[in-house]
């Protein structure tokens, strides 16, 4: 192989660079994040909600939402499933459950995960989990990619899509500037029946796991959100099983950011290699290349002799 | 350019078939006619083969009744499937023993498909004669099956039948002659010896049942006396199981049970010099009574008839299966228990909205206690005998006050009107005498809520908890604060005190008005707005 | 007055009244979008915030000018000299098709002028989406370095167009990386969702199926765009390139066959891997079955009877319908087979308007198309620089 020597060490020195440049990104490690210490949580007890909608109206005149239509003390609004939309953060759902005697009542909204997928995903790192627990949004930042959306497993954030020059993400913010401020989150602070107890995560544990101790036979024996994508901060007790009050449990207890780990490792790897293969391929087909051309002078020089010997 | 046309069109020729061929393989599978009926009482599943190891096949869907109708068409009774041992017909099919493997379902396979073969050459409507049909791998109905069993009235009305001849369906084995004899006196249930498997010669109680209980009843078919049914669904299904006939008042069965007895830690005598273990306050226990509180007396004495004490020692022995004497009493989580019974009482309608917010787990030792532990510890050379200690029993439990404490009218304010929350609605005017009333009333014939609620004040616990009974007791904003309590997390603040207190009581009373918001407290002129703010 | 008509009839050709209608109704869609905002020309939904602009214009239109990084590698780094005429119509058909993606995407992207914020503002390096912005910006400059000696020659700059040339393998190598990681990047987007799209199609494999798919895509479109040039523009081509039609559709045609091949072994173990046999008999496990078997093996199978048969229609045909194979497992993967598990009234079908700037967005691509190969060198070699054009497009000479 007859490579220049220079030549040569360029290559290796672009190679070197090559798998410099690369984001750092956990392959899969052995890294754990289990929440700031300290961050807060809400625990939605399922079997005290009563449907009455008292957080939807706090968390609109909290956040300065637009009015609905329909006031929220009107009930017959829970006869449709509903989803988290650009003018409602969060929204409760009826579900009438086969064996139980009354309908029972689900508030959903973002669950401010431990590793947010949201998170994750956005390319300007326009969320972040701050160190209360709560997963805030930067709209001034915001490209409006809606990856977020996509990345989302339960389905939370919403889109100002008729906005047409200044649209942005509309979700939940656990009432961040509230919670600076020493207050409670509005929805917590609304709830007549206290279904929703606001506290430090691992006291929310706790709380759960007494309340399945003192009344047994009355709750399911699971934490919705203990583990689930990784962990949430919001997290749901409840006397039926899970998926018959509309939340997945098929969603697994990988954080969605080990989930495109892999690939992003894969970048600086492709990045340092690649171009070694293909210079080295180039170098092959451009020696194959020379080897022919100097066969074929052979084959010129040995005809033009056997033809000086003929004459 | 011919060669290649030829070998491209055979090729896609060849694709598409094979696509085609298993789409409508995988499409055609699901939809093989069968006749699915839902859910049936007569469903048993044939898996005997269970026993010889891993089934090869999917278990089998039999239903019995379809199978005893269509005999009956052709006029074949129950001798058309089962053997008979010892003039008895045996419940398995043609043959009265497990053998082994092989044998077992060659009983089947020829039993079954021979039948539906000759029903299917004779053109009759008949079962399955291929393999997948039979072993299917999606059963195609659910049982609906109901354990069956003789509560007190359906034992009574077949003793009535045999004229009071117990042995006609109690016996007793005896181990060394290896043959079944009949014992008066102890007359036990039937799943005291049989259980759910085979094991040796103890036959299940599935089997031991079903030999007994049909064989009678099939001696009875041409009686003119009211029978027992002969089919699956007469004694398995829910709606016929309603409509067996039920005997208003059970006389109480005569087996020489004690009326009232005393229950100690350590029931027999002790010898001399031995330690006196009977270290706690005897209980009284009115066993008459208890009789009459439950269907069967399987419900305590879940293995056999004899005393709590004899399995379940003071530190539990295997008999008990290790379970010690305290829990065996005192244990909320099953219905065996003295506490756990009393506790499933408290579930009632009337009890339910004071006690279901209290919580099931095990109280700590309090006052309680000694509503039961009534007579102090009985020392060795105090023991009496039999016949004393039933008298003392007697005169004890007779001594003892049912009657619902509660203070006189006066004292019950008639009206609290609740407002130092009041913002977006007005205070509310709580009829608290009336509320008082009703709960006393409902619990008024109750024995069990009047032994426990002697003390005055005891029944005002059911909402002012977690304090001294009072005639005065603290308001409830006297511990529940905000929202939020960071130091007490597990306490709700005031609002949340307030609703699930009342809300709660109401949902486990089953109590529908009021509802919504407004029928508790009226809003108050300014429109909804969030609380805190 | 001949003249005019003649003028006339030159500019009213049917073409251009097609696609000069299509081009106004797309402005006005265009100022729809902008004023209106994306409610008023889109099905978008909270549960879909992708639709077509992204699952096709974004998707389909990065796969299929994959044909640039593909045919340069094989020129350049291969050595694949046979190949060469088809260079700068791959090329010419990667930098209009990444240009029309960086369009397409002011449109479907809420604030479009703030798509420079994740490199200058915050960068948010944990999302896949940052590395596919990272490398289709860099990659679409390299494709613009890449395409730019035909119009430095048709303007005439020499030294420009030779400092251009000469950066040729590095841009090539450089190409290749990048479109590595953007269009397997394009894929593993999807990797973050697992609960919403269909087992079938999600594995943690996705990025290697979207980078061997865009080989594929790239090759097929190739064959497929030479097709229709040899068909339209057959008198601005030259001899050489006519010459090596033939060698540039077998070959792309024989590798075609044998990427595909390869694609499909992966795609089973793909299933394989995911114990996900038993889904193949549902609905969803058909229509899967129909792009296996329909738009990946049955393609593999007939480039390689057209490329042994010498059969060059038949090869083209196949190109064709493997262009349709890419847009359907494109469409599959970002609009079919995602959110499956909602129920049918909450699933996502385009609105004539985000269709219609699809549409525009192509016609587009295909009047800029039009415009550059008919003035400047990409079907022919220019005159004055053709024996330069031997010596450099083969890079420097090894002792």
């Amino acid at each position: 192989m007859s490579i220049s020597r220079r030549r040569f060490l360029r290559w290796l020195g672009a190679a070197g660079i090559g798998s410099t440049i690369g984001k750092s990104a956990f392959a899969a490690g052995n890294k754990h994040f289990e929440g700031y210490p300290e961050s807060y949580g809400i625990l939605h007890d399922i079997t005290q909600c009563v449907g009455c909608r008292s957080c939807e109206a706090a968390c609109n005149k909290v956040n300065k939402l637009p009015v609905p239509d329909r006031p929220f003390r009107e009930l017959s609004v829970l006869n449709e499933k509903r989803r988290t939309t650009a003018t409602a953060y969060t929204v409760v759902n009826k579900y009438e459950v086969p064996g139980k005697k009354a309908p029972l009542f689900r508030k959903s909204q973002c669950n401010h995960c431990l590793e947010p997928a949201c998170a994750s995903a956005c390319f300007v790192k326009a969320f972040k989990k701050t160190e209360t627990g709560a997963v805030t949004y930067d709209p001034s930042v915001c490209v409006g990619c809606r990856y977020c959306m996509i990345a989302c497993p339960f389905e939370i954030p919403a889109y100002l899509y008729d906005e047409p020059l200044a649209p942005r993400i509309m979700k939940c913010t656990m009432c961040y500037p509230r919670l600076m401020q020493g207050q409670l989150p509005a929805c917590v602070e609304a709830c007549p029946k206290e279904a929703l107890t606001f506290g430090k995560r691992e006291d929310l544990i706790n709380i759960a796991r007494e309340r399945f101790r003192k009344y047994p036979g009355r709750y399911i024996d699971h934490i919705y959100g203990e583990t689930e994508m990784g962990g949430t901060a919001w997290l749901y007790i409840s006397s039926v099983p899970f998926s018959e009050i509309g939340m997945r449990e098929d969603l697994g207890v990988t954080p969605a950011p080990e989930l495109t780990a892999g690939a992003l490792s894969a970048v600086p790897v492709v990045v340092g290699l690649w171009p070694v293969l293909l210079m080295g391929i180039y170098a092959i087909s451009k020696r194959k290349e020379v080897i022919f051309q100097q066969e074929l002078d052979a084959l010129e020089e040995d005809a033009r002799s056997r033809n000086r010997e003929d004459i | 350019m011919n060669k290649g046309k030829h070998l491209l069109r055979r090729a896609c020729i060849l694709a598409v078939s094979i696509v085609f061929i298993y789409c409508s393989s995988l499409y055609g599978s699901g939809q093989v006619s069968a006749v699915s009926s839902g859910a049936r009482a007569d469903l048993i599943t044939l898996d005997a083969m269970k026993m010889f190891g891993k089934l090869d096949k999917a278990p089998v869907e039999f239903l019995h009744d379809a199978h005893t109708e269509a005999l009956a068409k052709n006029n074949r009774d129950c001798t058309a499937c089962h053997l008979k041992e010892n003039d008895r017909l045996f419940p398995k099919f043609k043959r009265t023993a497990d053998t082994d493997r092989i044998e077992v379902m060659n009983v089947y396979h020829n039993g079954c498909i021979s039948c539906h073969g000759e029903m299917r050459l004779a053109r009759e409507k008949t079962g399955p004669v291929e393999c997948d049909d039979c072993h299917r791998e999606k059963p195609l109905n659910s049982s609906s099956r109901q354990p069956m069993g003789f509560d007190k009235s359906l034992h009574f009305r077949h003793a009535e039948a045999q004229n009071k001849k117990c042995e006609r369906c109690h016996h007793e084995y005896d181990e060394k002659e290896k043959k079944l004899f009949y014992a008066k006196g102890k007359e036990e249930s039937c799943r005291s010896c049989h259980k759910a498997e085979t094991k040796d010669t103890l036959i299940s109680m599935r089997l031991a049942s079903h030999i007994d209980c049909l064989n009678c009843h099939l001696e009875n078919r041409s009686k003119t006396t009211p029978n027992g049914p002969l089919d699956c669904s007469g004694c398995h299904d829910r709606e016929a199981q309603q409509k067996i006939r039920k005997i208003a008042t059970v006389p109480r069965m005569d087996r020489k049970q004690p009326d009232r007895v005393l229950l100690k830690s350590v029931q027999k005598g002790l010898e001399a010099g031995s330690e006196n273990r009977n270290r706690m306050n005897v209980v009284p226990f009115d066993h008459q009574a208890h009789e009459t509180y439950n269907d069967n007396c399987r419900v305590c004495h879940h293995e056999r008839l004899k005393q709590c004490n004899d399995c379940h020692t003071l530190s539990g022995i295997t008999e008990g299966k290790e379970v010690n004497l305290e829990n065996a009493m005192h244990r909320v989580d099953t219905s065996t228990s003295c506490q756990g019974c009393h506790g499933l009482k408290q579930e009632d309608k009337n009890c339910a909205g004071c006690h279901a917010l209290m919580g099931k787990a095990r109280k700590k030792a309090d006052d309680s206690c000694v509503k039961c532990h009534i007579l102090s510890v009985i020392e060795k050379e105090e023991m009496l005998d039999p016949d004393g200690e039933t008298s003392l029993a007697t005169a004890t439990l007779e001594s003892r006050n049912r009657v619902n404490g509660t203070f006189s009218e006066a004292d019950i304010p008639e009206k609290v009107i609740i407002k130092h929350l009041s913002r977006e609605y007005a205070p509310v005017d709580f009829p608290h005498r009336r509320i008082v009333n009703t709960l006393v009333n409902n619990i008024k014939e109750n024995k069990l809520a009047g032994y426990f609620h002697t003390q005055d004040g005891t029944v005002c616990k059911g909402c002012h908890h977690n304090s001294p009974a009072s005639k005065k007791p603290p308001h409830c904003g006297n511990c529940h604060g905000k929202t939020y309590d960071e130091k007490n997390p597990l306490k709700p603040g005031i609002m949340g005190a307030y609703h699930q207190q009342c809300m709660g009581c109401h949902q486990e009373m089953g109590i529908t008005k009021p509802a919504g918001c407004t029928e508790c407290h009226a809003v108050k002129d300014k429109p909804i707005v969030s609380r805190g703010l | 007055m001949p003249d005019n008509t003649m003028a006339a009839k030159k500019l009213f050709t049917p073409f251009n009244v097609v696609s000069g209608s299509i081009i106004i109704a797309g402005i006005v869609i265009t100022i729809m979008r902008f004023t209106m905002g994306l409610d008023a020309v889109t099905n978008l939904t909270n549960d879909n915030p992708w639709g077509l602009w992204i699952g096709f214009d974004l998707l389909v239109g990065v796969a299929l000018a994959a044909g640039g990084y593909v045919t340069s590698a094989a020129v350049y780094l291969f050595g694949m000299k046979k190949y060469h005429s088809a260079v700068r119509p791959a090329v010419l058909t990667g930098f209009l098709g990444y240009s029309l993606v960086v369009f397409a995407l002011a449109y479907d992207v809420g604030i479009p002028w703030r798509l420079p914020y994740p490199f200058l503002i915050q960068q948010g390096t944990t999302s896949l989406l940052f590395e596919v912005a990272g490398c289709v910006a860099l990659y679409l400059t390299v494709l613009f370095l890449e395409f730019v000696p035909a119009p430095l020659e048709w303007l005439g700059f020499k030294k420009a167009r030779e400092l251009a040339v000469k950066l040729t393998l590095a841009l090539t190598v450089l190409g290749c990386v990048l479109s590595t990681l953007h269009q397997s990047s394009l894929g593993a987007l999807f990797l973050i969702a697992p609960s919403k799209l269909h087992p079938l199609w999600y594995s943690p494999y996705l990025p290697v199926f979207f980078f061997i798919s865009s080989i594929i895509a790239g090759l097929s479109m190739v064959i497929f765009e030479s097709t229709l040039s040899h068909h339209y523009f057959a008198d601005k081509m030259d001899a050489a390139h006519r010459r090596e039609n033939e060698g540039v559709t077998l070959g792309f045609g024989k590798s075609a066959s044998l990427v595909l091949a390869g694609y499909f072994i992966i795609k089973a173990m793909g299933i394989a891997g995911g114990n996900n046999w038993h889904l193949l008999g549902t609905s969803y496990g058909l229509w899967f079955l129909v792009e296996l078997l329909g738009f990946v093996a049955l393609p593999s199978f007939l480039y390689a009877v057209g490329v042994r048969n010498r059969d060059l229609k038949l090869i083209k045909w196949t190109s064709a319908w493997t262009v349709l194979g890419i847009i359907i497992n494109r469409l599959n993967v970002s609009l079919i087979a995602f959110n499956w598990h909602l129920p049918s009234s909450q699933r996502y079908f385009p609105h004539w308007m985000e269709i219609a700037i699809s549409v525009f967005i192509v016609t587009v691509g295909i009047v800029v198309f039009r415009f550059i190969v008919t003035r400047m060198p990409i079907f022919y070699e220019h005159p004055e620089y053709m024996d330069i054009t031997e010596k450099t497009a083969s890079t420097e000479a090894i002792p």
